[in-house]
């Protein structure tokens, strides 16, 4: 339905949930080129090596961090044991402030610092399923030191996962963005994961990074954790309903 | 004007001089005693070489040269040549107790007593955000990092201790906290966990974590942040007096004269 000329444009929720899903979907489609260049690269090399490898991952992560205000980190990140010169292994740049900077990594294991990331949900999910993973909002301590949204997805040559491809976006940046769609909907939304962590919401008292708990929620966002969220819409016993943003894996919770 | 005197311009040279003197050696010096008398770094084994241990501190190549030749005055390094050379902890139990003593004696109640309550303040706030805002992920998260801990040495029980609170931050959603607390980790860590050396503070800090597990998963804030500062306060407790009685101790070899 098309607003009458003249009068301010109202979105309704299935529009705020598309375009939040266009908006994601960009991203995604960033993060699945990188994805092929780098899988045809792999194709070709064999025997990789940390040393051969990064020049590549930097030629497409580095101008994504300018190119996307969005972007505040992105790179590739090798299964372990993949590269001969380096067991564990983080190509990974960051944008900010005082401009791009690789990622300093510690790749010991016997370092107290050293973090396993195969442990973590950002390796773990794309890892297990085969697909892509929107991980977060969490704070990451291990790349960007902030609170964060990062997406990932597998690189696989001949069955074998070869590592994975993604970006940190700053959910600071991302309300900056989204809030205002949600706002020029007149309607209190906020967009949630599929775990039910609040992203950012037009009413002040659900806050960004909470858990909403409302009755059936965490039932109805839990399509949403499988590898291909579904796009779904359904209404919550208290009233509430529940819109997919297409297959981002994020959801629109519309009322109170 | 008058010709500046000699002193004067030691005294300038000295302000002008390169931040990468003394100041930031003993700084490196300082994190890696701690690390040793805390037993995260063990006796024998082989520190990074100067060289990385200058990239990763980021201070120049002197400084990180400066801190290790400190260390090896202290006897709490030996330096091997050759193929398989390197700088290696030595760290006996007569270094341990001797290291410990003076740290513990260099800090008032008063100090320790405020070291305690800015921990409890940050990772109580942390653990009672986290009652409220962990997933089930999250808590699956936790249970690894509890089931992992090595609680049969001091630095494996520190170790679990630091990643676990780290974790309980991060599940806070807070990147301030997570920050202070990385920060205080490094800081106050070395120094208010030294309970860990005792079996029975080990096993205490993982009772705690079960405590603080259970509060998050019943989404009871006011119990994790009360699990957490018990803990701290434990810690505390422990630490003043082991400065009491080694004071008495010193005091009463004192009194001999």
């Amino acid at each position: 339905m098309n607003p009458p000329a003249g009068a301010t444009s109202t979105l309704s929720a299935v529009e705020v949930a598309d375009r939040v899903a266009d908006r994601i979907d960009a991203l995604f489609a960033t993060v699945d080129d990188w994805r092929d260049g780098l899988q045809a690269y792999l194709e070709m090399d064999a025997a990789p090596t940390a040393a051969t490898l990064d020049p590549v991952v930097e030629a497409s992560a580095v101008p994504a961090l300018a190119a996307d205000g969005l972007i505040t980190g992105s790179g590739f990140v090798a299964a372990p044991g993949l590269l001969s010169d380096a067991q564990w292994h983080l190509a990974w740049w960051l944008g900010g402030m005082a401009g791009i900077r690789r990622l300093a990594t510690i790749d010991d294991p016997s370092n107290e610092q050293f973090r396993d990331y195969t442990t973590l949900e950002w390796w773990r999910f794309p890892a297990r399923t085969g697909a892509r993973h929107l991980t977060g909002p969490y704070v990451d301590y291990v790349c960007t030191d902030d609170y964060t949204v990062t997406i990932t997805t597998p690189v696989v040559v001949g069955a074998q996962l070869l590592g994975v491809v993604g970006m940190d976006v700053l959910v600071d940046r991302l309300e900056r963005e989204l809030l205002p769609l949600l706002r020029a909907s007149r309607l209190p939304i906020a967009i949630v994961n599929a775990s039910g962590r609040i992203v950012t919401a037009t009413d002040s008292r659900r806050e960004p990074g909470s858990m909403l708990r409302l009755d059936g929620l965490a039932e109805a966002l839990a399509p949403l954790r499988e590898a291909e969220p579904p796009r779904m819409q359904t209404t919550l016993p208290g009233g509430a309903e529940v819109l997919a943003c297409g297959d981002t894996s994020l959801a629109l919770v519309v009322g109170p | 004007m008058p010709n500046a005197t000699g002193h004067r311009d030691a005294a300038r040279s000295v302000v002008f001089a390169a931040l990468d003197g003394t100041g930031r050696a003993e700084l490196v010096e300082q994190r890696l005693t701690d690390a040793i008398v805390s037993g995260v770094l063990r006796d024998g084994e082989r520190l990074p070489s100067e060289s990385q241990l200058s990239r990763s501190l980021g201070v120049a190549l002197v400084t990180a040269r400066e801190a290790l030749e400190g260390m090896r005055d202290r006897g709490l390094v030996r330096t091997r040549r050759g193929r398989d050379g390197g700088s290696f902890v030595t760290y006996d139990r007569e270094s341990a107790a001797r290291l410990l003593e003076s740290r513990v004696r260099g800090h008032s109640r008063v100090e320790l007593r405020d070291l305690a309550l800015h921990v409890s303040a940050i990772a109580g706030t942390a653990a009672e955000l986290a009652a409220d805002r962990a997933s089930h992920d999250d808590i699956e998260t936790l249970l690894v990092i509890h089931d992992g801990a090595d609680l049969a040495t001091a630095g494996g029980a520190r170790r679990a201790l630091g990643r676990f609170q780290l974790e309980v931050a991060a599940i806070s959603q807070s990147p301030r906290l997570v920050r202070e607390e990385v920060r205080l980790q490094s800081e106050a860590g070395p120094l208010l966990w030294l309970c860990l050396r005792e079996q029975e503070y080990r096993d205490h800090s993982a009772a705690a974590r079960i405590r603080v597990i259970d509060a998050i998963r019943d989404v009871d804030p006011v119990a994790a942040r009360a699990a957490t500062i018990a803990q701290a306060t434990a810690a505390l407790d422990w630490l003043v007096d082991e400065k009491v009685r080694l004071e008495a101790s010193a005091d009463a070899a004192q009194g001999v004269r």
